[in-house]
């Protein structure tokens, strides 16, 4: 018990004793975890925003002209009752004419040259959450292209897969990038730390030479690296909100933009906890490189 | 207690020790004589497993040093004690936690180590000095504190590495008078020096090194 407290007590007075070094290992991992801190923050967002355009993923059932109102009401029932299904609405023949010459005011005349109403009415379906990929989505139309009183099935696959590749990208982007600035992480904290033994090389000598153990010698340095990697997680924490907080006040017309979707937000309480334990992990793995050399040098 | 068999220990195949015999018994005071780069420190720091031999055996406390498993070093080396020229205390330590080390190292309670470092600052006469850093001591002050840090724990052995370099003769008389006493109460006690007032003033056994090799041990009356 003694010798932990002593242990704790040396990492605590290394810490307080070589400021410089401590402030540059925690700045140095602050800003790596800043920059990881950004890139998830991008990520979580854009995925919001990927998820919010999904919801967009619909699919036009064209019905047969003259199919009886009870064949419709039937069909609809039978979408809604599918589990593949979110939402399904119904557009009447004349309520496509007139979305037709809202969003094409200058081209209505076209259809009064042709007398009678030549569009379809048609369900527009929105796919549940977990039936939005693009073999999903093309399994359930190929499906229904066959029902009785449907004509045509529509849906735009281009959209469908550019947006599922868009996001494994970025899911593939997240896991390199993450482990590139974890490495930079390591190899910072791991740079620091030898600076401190090297500083204290003599000190070494000496617990060795007394009789001090390895792990007697080691563990000082080892939370010492983790409680500098913790502090540069909370820094990084600090300077990625205010940072947020900024850019969210001066976002303009961008943000406006935004808010239509899902609108933008800070890591949750989960990932920010991550982030310091990311930081304690990185600092206690660069410590332990560092020591790898002191095992290596004489006994 | 210690015994050397055929040992050589080269540096960059340059020879610093060469076929090297030697036997120590318990309760003895060595003195390692001989010249800079005669292999007094050579022969210390192989005592103290800080080297390896490259050739030959050392057995010290009836225990292979070559065949010692890293993890057991540091519990041989805290039945040891070592005195440096250099004094070797950490600088940002008071005197009481300097001399402390070694125990705190063990893991001994609080109450023996306060009772073993006051016992041993005081028979090196320096406890009037304990809540001073080592920088505000004289040189005396500081080698004798270096002797406490070294006795504390009550080691078998003392290896002391030219305990009275850079010293005037009077404050090296007070030094080796320690080591003496030391000696005295049943340690073993080797000394490497260069200081043939240290020999004349010690009156025991006395090995003389010359370019790595023993060209003489004697005893003195």
């Amino acid at each position: 018990m003694r010798r932990l407290a002593y242990l704790l007590k040396e990492a605590i007075t290394n810490i307080r004793l070589n400021q410089t070094t401590t402030l540059i290992a925690i700045a140095t991992t602050a800003f790596t975890l800043a920059c990881f801190g950004v890139f998830l923050l991008l990520y979580l967002n854009l995925k919001g925003i990927a998820g919010s355009l999904e919801s967009e993923i619909k699919v036009a059932l064209y019905l047969s002209d003259g199919m009886p109102a009870e064949g419709v009401s039937a069909l609809q029932a039978r979408l809604k009752a599918e589990p593949e299904v979110a939402a399904v609405s119904y557009v009447s023949k004349q309520q496509a004419l007139a979305d037709f010459r809202t969003q094409f005011p200058e081209e209505h005349r076209l259809l009064e040259g042709l007398g009678e109403n030549p569009l379809p009415a048609s369900f527009i379906v929105t796919m549940a959450p977990s039936f939005r990929s693009s073999d999903a989505v093309k399994r359930w139309a190929e499906r229904h292209r066959s029902l009785s009183g449907v004509s045509q099935v529509q849906y735009s696959r281009e959209w469908i897969d550019n947006l599922a590749a868009i996001i494994g990208y970025l899911e593939l982007a997240a896991v390199a990038i993450g482990a590139i600035l974890g490495a930079a992480s390591v190899t910072i904290i791991a740079s620091t730390i030898r600076l401190t033994l090297y500083a204290r090389r003599d000190e070494i000598e000496i617990l060795r030479l007394i009789g001090a153990t390895g792990p007697f010698i080691k563990i000082p340095y080892l939370v010492e690296g983790a409680l500098l990697g913790a502090a540069g997680g909370i820094l990084s924490l600090g300077v990625l909100k205010g940072g947020f907080e900024y850019f969210r006040m001066h976002l303009g017309a961008a943000g406006r933009l935004f808010s239509a979707g899902p609108g933008i937000g800070f890591l949750p309480d989960r990932l920010s906890l991550l982030i310091v334990g990311l930081g304690l992990v990185l600092g206690f793995a660069g410590s332990f490189v560092s020591l790898i050399e002191v095992g290596r040098t004489k006994p | 207690m210690i015994q050397l068999f055929h040992v050589s220990k080269y540096y960059d195949r340059r020879p610093a020790l060469v076929d090297v015999n030697l036997v120590i018994e318990k309760g003895e005071f060595v003195l390692v004589m001989g010249p800079s780069g005669a292999g007094k420190t050579t022969l210390l720091k192989l005592l103290f497993c800080a080297e390896q031999p490259d050739e030959g055996q050392i057995l010290v406390q009836n225990r292979n040093v070559a065949r010692l498993k890293a993890g057991d070093l540091p519990y041989l080396r805290r039945t040891m004690g070592f005195v440096f020229q250099d004094f070797k205390l950490l600088p940002k330590k008071n005197v009481f936690e300097n001399v402390a080390l070694p125990l705190v190292v063990q893991g001994c309670s609080a109450f023996d180590v306060k009772r073993k470092v006051m016992d041993a600052l005081k028979a090196v006469g320096v406890e009037y000095r304990k809540d001073s850093r080592p920088a505000m001591l004289s040189a005396g002050e500081q080698q004798r504190v270096c002797i406490a840090r070294a006795i504390v724990n009550g080691p078998v052995i003392l290896l002391a590495d030219e305990p009275t370099g850079n010293m005037d003769p009077e404050l090296a008389s007070e030094i080796i008078e320690l080591l003496k006493a030391i000696n005295a109460r049943g340690t073993t006690v080797v000394v490497a020096t260069h200081n043939r007032q240290v020999m004349q003033q010690v009156g025991r056994r006395v090995i003389t090194l010359s370019q790595g090799r023993i060209m003489a041990d004697e005893r003195q009356a």
